[in-house]
C-alpha cells in the first residue's frame, strides 16, 4: 500500500479542547472502584481452567495420565497436549524477514516442554479451587534433556533449548550503511562497551485472563480478554481455529496495563474457546501471579556490543552496534524474538547523532526460559541504553561534559536522513539537550556534587535523549523494510441534540485515551468536550484496530476520529451555511455554535443544526445526506519520530549499595500536546518502570532454568516511596501528518530511563574509577564498584 | 493460586484451641493469616483444619506494668506502631512496627502470628530478642514462660510444641539505649539484613548488658555475642563502632540468594552494626 490514508485536511479552527488539562473521564468509574475487569465478569454456569505447568526447563515427557484428577468430584475435563493436537497444532511465531526460523507453540506441550511454567495440560472444574486440586492429581513423567539458560551458551550451539530450532538461532541479520570500516580505521579513538538490559515482566497490576463463551445453537463465539490486539485474537481464533470470524466476538473489559505484555496472542487465548465448545459451557481462566511471572511473556535481556569511532573533535564518524537477545524458548506471535535485538538496532540506529555510517547485526537465540515478547519501547529500550552511557563513556573519555559531548554530535537540521536513508521531519533534539541542561542547573550540580563528596556522600547526573519511532504504521513498517499493515477505525456520531458519540478502534488499558479522543472529537466538531462520549473498543463488534501498541494510539485513534468527525462537520457546516444563508466556506464552528466569519451575530447552535438535520428538511441544502454518522480508517502517510530526553540525579550509600533517587528532569515533544496531564501520567509511569528494570526488577533464573523470582516477594516492582519527583517541559514541534499535529510518546519513558539511571550511577561512582554496564544495578553491584571487592561486576 | 481443602474453627477459648489441636497434628492456628494464607494460597502448606484466635478473649491486649509490659498475641503491627502508651513506655516498639509490610498488612498481622512464624527475616523476633523478651505460652498441660534466648531455634522453626498457643509477649521496661537499622530496598520489604541493639548505660558512660541481635541475613534469627562482648564496657563512640562493625563482619556466616551474596551480606551486616552502635552514641 503506498497511499496511506490522510486524516481530511480540515484545520482545527478552535483549538479549545486540545491542549488544556481535561480531567480523565475514566477516572470516577475506576478510581471508585466500578471498573468491570475480566475477573469481575460472572457468566452464568462458568467453569473454571487451571493449568499443570512445567516444573522444569528442559525435558521430554515420557507419561501423562489425567484419570485421577477426572475422578475428583467436581472436574469436568483434564486435556493434554495429544487432546488438543488434532484441533491445532500451535501458534507460528516468525518474523518476516530473511534470516528468522519459525517456531510453532503447541496449546499444550506434547513429547517436549522447554521452559518452567509452559502449559503440559489444562483442568476445567467447577470452581478455581477443585480445578487446582485437581491439576495436582495430573501424574506425568518426563526425562530431562540439557538446558540452555545463556544467550551466550546458545550461541555457541551444542545443546539444543528447542529442538524445532537445531541452531538455537531464532533470528539473525544486519547492514551497513556508509564506509563504516574506513571510518573505524581513520579513528582518532574507539570507545566500546557491552551492556546487558537484564531480563525483567511487564507485570500488569491486573494479570492476563481468558474467559470463553460458546453457544452451539447459534454457533456465536465470545472471548473476553484484556487484550491489546482483540482483532488480532479475533482473527487467529478463525485462522488457527477455524471458528467462523462473523461469528466471533471478541471483547477487551477494563484492563489494568498491559504493556505489551497482552499484545500478543496466547495459547491460553486460544484454548479456552475449544474448552467451552466441548463442554456446552463458558469457561474462565483468571492468571495469578505466579503464572504470570513464569508464563506471561518476558522482556528485554539482550546484550547489545557497541562501538563509536570518533574523531578529535568529539565527533562520532560511525557506530557499529550488535545486539545477541536471550529470546527464550519459542517466538512469542506475532512479534517474535526480533521485538528486542532486531528492534534495538534497526529502529534508530544512530539515536540523536548525525552519525554518517551505521552497521549493525542482531541475533536472537533459543534458550530453556519464557518467550520474550513486547514491553513498552521493545528494543529501542536496549538500543538507547546502549548509545546513551556510550555516548556518556566517550565524553568522559573525552574529558567533555556529558551535555557537550551530546551537543557536538546531534543532529541540528531537519528533515534529516539517517544513514538508513530514512527520512525524520522535524524535531527538537538540541533544544532538549539545552532544556535538560537549564532544568538540571548543571553548574550548581556539580558544584553541589563536589561538596558532598568531601563529606562522603556520592551524587551522580546521568543523561539520556532520545528519538523514538512513533505511531507504529504501514509507513514505519515499509520504510524499515517490513510489510505490515496497519489502520484503524473510527465511527464518529452526533446526536439530535448537538451532541456526540465517538468509538474507536483501540481498546484502552488504562492510559486516558477516552480523554484524549473527546479532546479531538470536541475540537474538531466545534463542541464541548462535555458533549462527547467516547467508547473505546472494548469488543470486535465495534469499531476496527490494529492494537493499542508502539506508541500509536494517539496518532492512529485521533487521526480516525479527525476523518470521520470532519465528515460530520462538513455537514454541520452546510446545513449552518444554508440556515444561515451564508457561504458554506465561511462557516466556523466553535464553542457550540456555527459562525459566519466576519459576521458574528450571524450563528446558530450546533445542537439546532444537528436537530434540524434530523427532524426539519426544510433547513437541507439541495441533495443534504443526513446521515449524521460517519466511519474512517486512519493510518500516517509517513514514518514519525517524537524525541526527548531525561536526566536523574542519584545518590549511591556506601553502606549498603542502594540507589536513591533524588529527582529526575523530563523534556518530552510529542508534537501538539493534547492533555499535559496525560502526557505527563506516561512520563511518570513509563520513567518508574525504567527505575525498575535499571535498579529493582529482575528475573532470575539458575544454572538448571528453574525461575527463581515467581513473586513479587522477589521480583522487586518500584514503589511510590521509590519513585523520585519530576520537573517535566513540554516542547511542541508537531508533525505535517497527523491530526492537529499530534505525535506517539506512550513508551518513551521506560525506552530513555534506564540509560539516565545507569549513567547517573556510573557518574556518582566515578570517584571510585568503576563503571557498570549491566542492568539491574543491584545494591550487590554498586556495594562492589564502591569497595573494590570481588562480587558483583565492576570493571 | 487457591488453598486446598481444609476445616475451620474459631473456638473461644484458649483451652479449647489447644485441645484441637492437640487431637489433630495437622491443624494450625490462623492469626492475622499475613503469612498463612500465603503459603496455603502457593499450596506450600496443606494443613486439614484452620484454628483461628480471633474468638478468643483477652488476646488482643496491650498491658502496661510497672516493670514489663505485656503485649497479647493477637495485638496487630498497627495496634503497636500507633499505640501511645507504647510510644512513651517502650518507643523501639511503634518505632519498629513501622518497617513491618505494607499498611494493609499491618493492621491485620498480629505480633503472636510473627513471633510464632519465627521467620529469620522478621522485624519482630530480631528486636524481642535483643530486647530480652520473654514469650507464655499455653499448652495442654498448662502456661509455661519461654525466654527469647531459648524460642527461635532455626528457620521458621521456635521451641514451642505444635499443641502450644502463643498468648502474650512480655518485654522489661528497662532504661536502656536502643538502636535499630534494617536495609530494605524499599519501604515495606524484608530487609537484607536488620540488627537491633540495647545495652544499659551506667554513670560514666559505659554500656553495660547490651544484647545485639540479627535477622533477615542469618538463617535463624541470633544475638552476635562476639560484637556483644566487643562493646560491654565500652564507651560508645566512632572508634567502638568501628570495632564493632569489624568483630560482626568475623562472628557471622550470612546467607546466599539472589537478592545478595553471603559476602555482601557480611559487609552490609558489619555496616548495620557500626550505624547501630553510633545511635547508641546518640542515645535514643
Ligand atoms: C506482602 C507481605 C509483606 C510482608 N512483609 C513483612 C515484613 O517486612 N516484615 C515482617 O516481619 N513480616 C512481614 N510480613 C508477614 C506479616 O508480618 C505477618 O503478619 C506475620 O509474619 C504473621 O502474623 P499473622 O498474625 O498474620 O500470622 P498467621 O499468618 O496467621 O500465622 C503465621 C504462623 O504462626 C502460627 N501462629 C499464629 N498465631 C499463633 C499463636 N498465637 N500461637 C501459635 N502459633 C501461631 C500459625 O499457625 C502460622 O504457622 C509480610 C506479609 C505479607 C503478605
Amino acid at each position: 500500500m503506498d497511499e496511506t490514508l490522510q486524516h481530511i485536511k480540515t484545520p482545527v479552527v478552535a483549538a479549545r479542547a486540545i491542549g488544556t488539562r481535561v480531567l480523565r473521564s475514566e477516572d470516577p468509574r475506576l478510581l471508585s472502584g466500578r471498573g468491570v475487569f475480566l475477573a469481575d465478569t460472572v457468566l452464568p454456569g462458568e467453569l473454571h481452567a487451571a493449568f499443570v505447568r512445567s516444573p522444569v526447563a528442559h525435558a521430554r515427557i515420557t507419561r501423562i495420565d489425567v484419570s485421577a484428577a477426572l475422578a475428583l468430584p467436581g472436574v469436568f475435563l483434564a486435556w493434554t497436549g495429544t487432546d488438543v493436537l488434532p484441533h491445532c497444532e500451535g501458534l507460528v511465531g516468525e518474523f518476516a524477514v530473511p534470516g528468522c526460523n519459525a517456531t510453532t507453540m503447541p496449546l499444550l506441550a506434547t513429547g517436549e516442554v522447554v521452559y518452567v511454567g509452559e502449559p503440559v495440560a489444562v483442568v476445567v472444574a467447577e470452581s478455581r479451587y477443585a480445578a487446582e486440586d485437581a491439576a495436582e492429581l495430573i501424574e506425568w513423567d518426563f526425562e530431562e534433556l540439557p538446558v540452555v539458560v545463556s544467550a551466550d551458551a546458545a550461541l555457541a550451539g551444542g545443546d539444543v533449548a528447542n529442538s524445532q530450532l537445531p541452531d538455537n538461532i531464532g533470528i539473525t541479520g544486519g547492514a551497513t550503511y556508509g564506509d563504516v570500516e574506513l571510518a573505524f580505521e581513520q579513528a582518532d579513538q574507539v570507545v566500546s562497551g557491552r551492556y546487558y538490559t537484564g531480563r525483567v515482566s511487564a507485570a500488569p497490576m491486573e494479570t492476563r485472563g481468558v474467559i470463553a463463551s460458546y453457544e452451539w445453537a447459534s454457533g456465536q463465539l465470545r472471548v473476553w480478554s484484556g487484550s491489546q490486539m482483540p482483532h488480532f485474537v479475533r482473527y487467529c481464533l478463525t485462522a488457527y481455529l477455524g471458528f467462523p470470524e462473523q461469528c466471533v466476538e471478541v471483547i477487551a473489559p477494563d484492563t489494568g496495563g498491559g504493556f505489551g505484555q497482552k499484545a500478543h496472542v496466547y495459547v491460553e487465548e486460544m484454548l479456552l474457546p475449544l474448552l467451552s465448545r466441548e463442554l456446552d459451557r463458558p469457561v474462565k481462566w483468571v492468571e495469578d501471579r505466579r503464572e504470570n511471572l513464569m508464563a506471561g511473556t518476558h522482556a528485554h535481556e539482550q546484550y547489545v556490543d557497541i562501538a563509536y569511532a570518533l574523531d578529535d573533535t568529539g565527533r562520532i564518524t560511525a557506530v557499529r552496534t550488535d545486539a545477541l537477545g536471550d529470546g527464550g524458548a519459542y517466538h512469542a506471535p506475532p512479534w517474535s524474538m526480533a521485538v528486542e535485538p532486531w528492534c534495538a538496532v534497526v529502529m534508530t540506529p544512530t539515536g540523536i547523532y548525525d552519525v554518517p555510517a551505521a552497521e549493525y547485526s542482531y541475533t536472537a537465540v533459543a534458550t530453556n526460559k519464557t518467550p520474550i515478547g513486547a514491553y513498552r519501547g521493545v528494543g529501542y529500550m536496549a538500543g538507547t541504553l546502549a548509545r546513551e552511557c556510550l555516548a556518556d563513556d566517550a565524553a568522559r573519555a573525552l574529558g567533555m561534559s556529558p551535555f557537550d559531548f551530546r551537543r557536538s554530535n546531534v543532529v541540528r537540521e531537519f528533515p534529516w536522513t539517517n544513514p538508513q536513508n530514512i527520512v525524520y521531519d522535524e524535531g527538537s533534539w538540541l533544544e532538549t539537550i539545552d532544556a535538560l541542561e537549564e532544568m538540571v542547573d548543571y553548574t550548581a550540580f556539580l558544584q553541589r556534587q563536589a561538596e558532598l563528596r568531601l563529606q562522603g556522600r556520592y551524587l551522580g547526573l546521568g543523561l539520556s535523549c532520545f528519538v523514538e519511532s512513533s505511531g507504529e504504521s504501514t509507513a514505519t513498517s515499509k520504510e524499515h523494510g517490513l510489510g505490515d499493515v496497519y489502520h484503524d477505525t473510527a465511527t464518529v456520531r452526533m446526536d439530535p441534540n448537538g451532541t456526540a458519540t465517538v468509538t474507536v478502534g483501540l481498546t484502552a488499558q488504562g492510559q486516558g485515551l477516552a480523554t484524549t479522543m473527546g479532546q479531538m472529537a470536541a475540537d474538531t466538531l466545534g463542541i464541548r468536550v462535555e458533549d462527547i462520549t467516547v467508547r473505546m473498543a472494548t469488543s470486535t463488534s465495534q469499531a476496527y484496530g490494529s492494537g493499542t501498541v508502539g506508541s500509536r494510539g494517539a496518532v492512529i485513534a485521533s487521526g480516525a476520529v479527525a476523518r470521520a468527525g470532519g465528515i460530520i462537520r462538513e455537514k454541520v457546516r452546510a446545513v449552518a451555511a444554508h440556515m444561515l444563508e451564508a457561504s458554506e466556506n465561511d462557516i466556523e464552528l466553535a464553542d457550540g455554535t456555527a459562525s459566519v466569519a466576519g459576521a458574528p451575530d450571524a450563528k446558530v447552535a450546533i445542537a439546532d443544526v444537528a436537530a434540524a438535520i434530523y427532524f426539519d428538511m426544510t433547513a437541507w441544502p439541495e441533495g443534504f445526506d443526513p446521515t449524521l454518522e460517519a466511519t474512517l480508517a486512519y493510518d500516517t502517510a509517513r514514518p514519525m519520530f517524537s524525541n526527548g530526553g531525561h536526566a536523574m540525579i542519584v545518590e549511591l550509600d556506601p553502606d549498603t549499595g542502594f540507589v536513591r533517587f533524588e529527582k529526575v528532569f523530563s523534556v518530552e515533544d510529542c508534537g501538539t500536546v493534547i492533555n499535559p496531564n496525560v502526557v505527563e501520567g506516561q512520563i511518570r509511569g513509563g520513567v518508574v518502570q525504567g527505575i525498575g528494570a535499571a535498579v529493582f526488577e529482575e528475573l532470575s533464573y539458575d544454572a538448571s532454568g528453574q525461575l527463581l523470582s515467581t513473586t513479587f516477594l522477589d521480583y522487586g516492582l518500584p514503589t511510590m516511596d521509590v519513585a523520585p519527583p519530576f520537573e517535566i517541559r513540554h516542547l511542541e514541534t508537531p508533525s505535517a501528518h497527523t491530526a492537529s499535529g499530534v505525535k506517539g510518546m506512550g513508551e518513551s519513558g521506560l525506552i530513555a530511563a534506564p540509560a539516565a539511571v545507569l549513567n547517573a550511577v556510573n557518574d556518582a561512582l566515578t570517584p571510585f574509577g568503576a563503571v557498570l554496564r549491566e542492568l539491574p544495578l543491584t545494591p550487590e553491584k554498586v556495594f562492589s564498584a564502591m569497595n573494590g571487592s570481588s562480587a558483583g561486576e565492576a570493571s | 493460586m487457591k488453598p486446598p481443602t481444609f476445616s475451620y474453627v474459631a473456638p473461644g477459648s484458649v483451652e479449647e484451641v489447644t485441645r484441637l489441636l492437640a487431637s489433630d497434628p495437622d491443624a494450625k492456628i490462623i492469626s492475622g493469616g499475613q503469612s498463612l494464607m500465603p503459603l496455603l494460597a502457593m499450596r506450600l502448606a496443606g494443613p486439614s483444619m484452620l484454628v483461628d484466635l480471633k474468638a478468643v478473649n483477652g488476646l488482643a491486649r496491650i498491658g502496661i506494668g510497672e516493670t514489663e509490659i505485656t503485649i497479647g498475641a493477637r495485638v496487630t503491627h498497627h495496634d503497636i506502631e500507633s499505640s501511645a502508651e507504647l510510644a512513651s513506655a517502650l518507643p523501639l516498639l511503634p518505632f519498629v512496627a513501622r518497617f513491618i509490610a505494607h499498611p494493609q498488612i499491618r493492621s491485620r498481622g498480629t505480633l503472636g502470628g510473627s513471633v510464632a512464624h519465627s521467620d529469620p527475616s522478621a522485624e519482630w523476633p530480631t528486636v524481642l530478642l535483643a530486647m530480652d523478651a520473654t514469650i507464655d505460652v499455653v499448652g495442654p498441660r498448662g502456661g509455661r514462660s519461654i525466654a527469647v534466648d531459648d524460642f527461635f531455634t532455626g528457620p521458621f522453626t521456635s521451641s514451642m510444641a505444635f499443641d502450644e498457643v502463643l498468648v502474650a509477649v512480655r518485654v522489661p521496661r528497662a532504661d536502656r539505649r536502643w538502636a535499630f537499622q534494617e536495609a530494605a530496598r524499599k519501604a515495606g520489604d524484608y530487609g537484607l539484613a536488620i540488627v537491633a541493639v540495647t545495652a544499659g548505660v551506667d554513670a560514666d558512660g559505659r554500656l553495660h548488658g547490651c544484647r545485639v541481635a540479627v535477622g533477615a541475613c542469618v538463617g535463624t534469627t541470633t544475638r552476635l555475642r562476639d560484637v556483644e562482648d566487643a562493646i560491654d564496657g565500652a564507651v560508645p563512640g566512632e572508634t567502638l563502632a568501628a570495632r564493632a562493625e569489624a568483630v560482626a563482619r568475623d562472628s557471622v556466616q550470612p546467607i546466599s540468594d539472589i537478592h545478595g551474596s553471603s559476602e555482601y551480606r557480611r559487609r552490609l551486616l558489619g555496616n548495620l552494626v557500626r550505624r547501630a552502635v553510633t545511635d547508641l552514641t546518640n542515645g535514643q
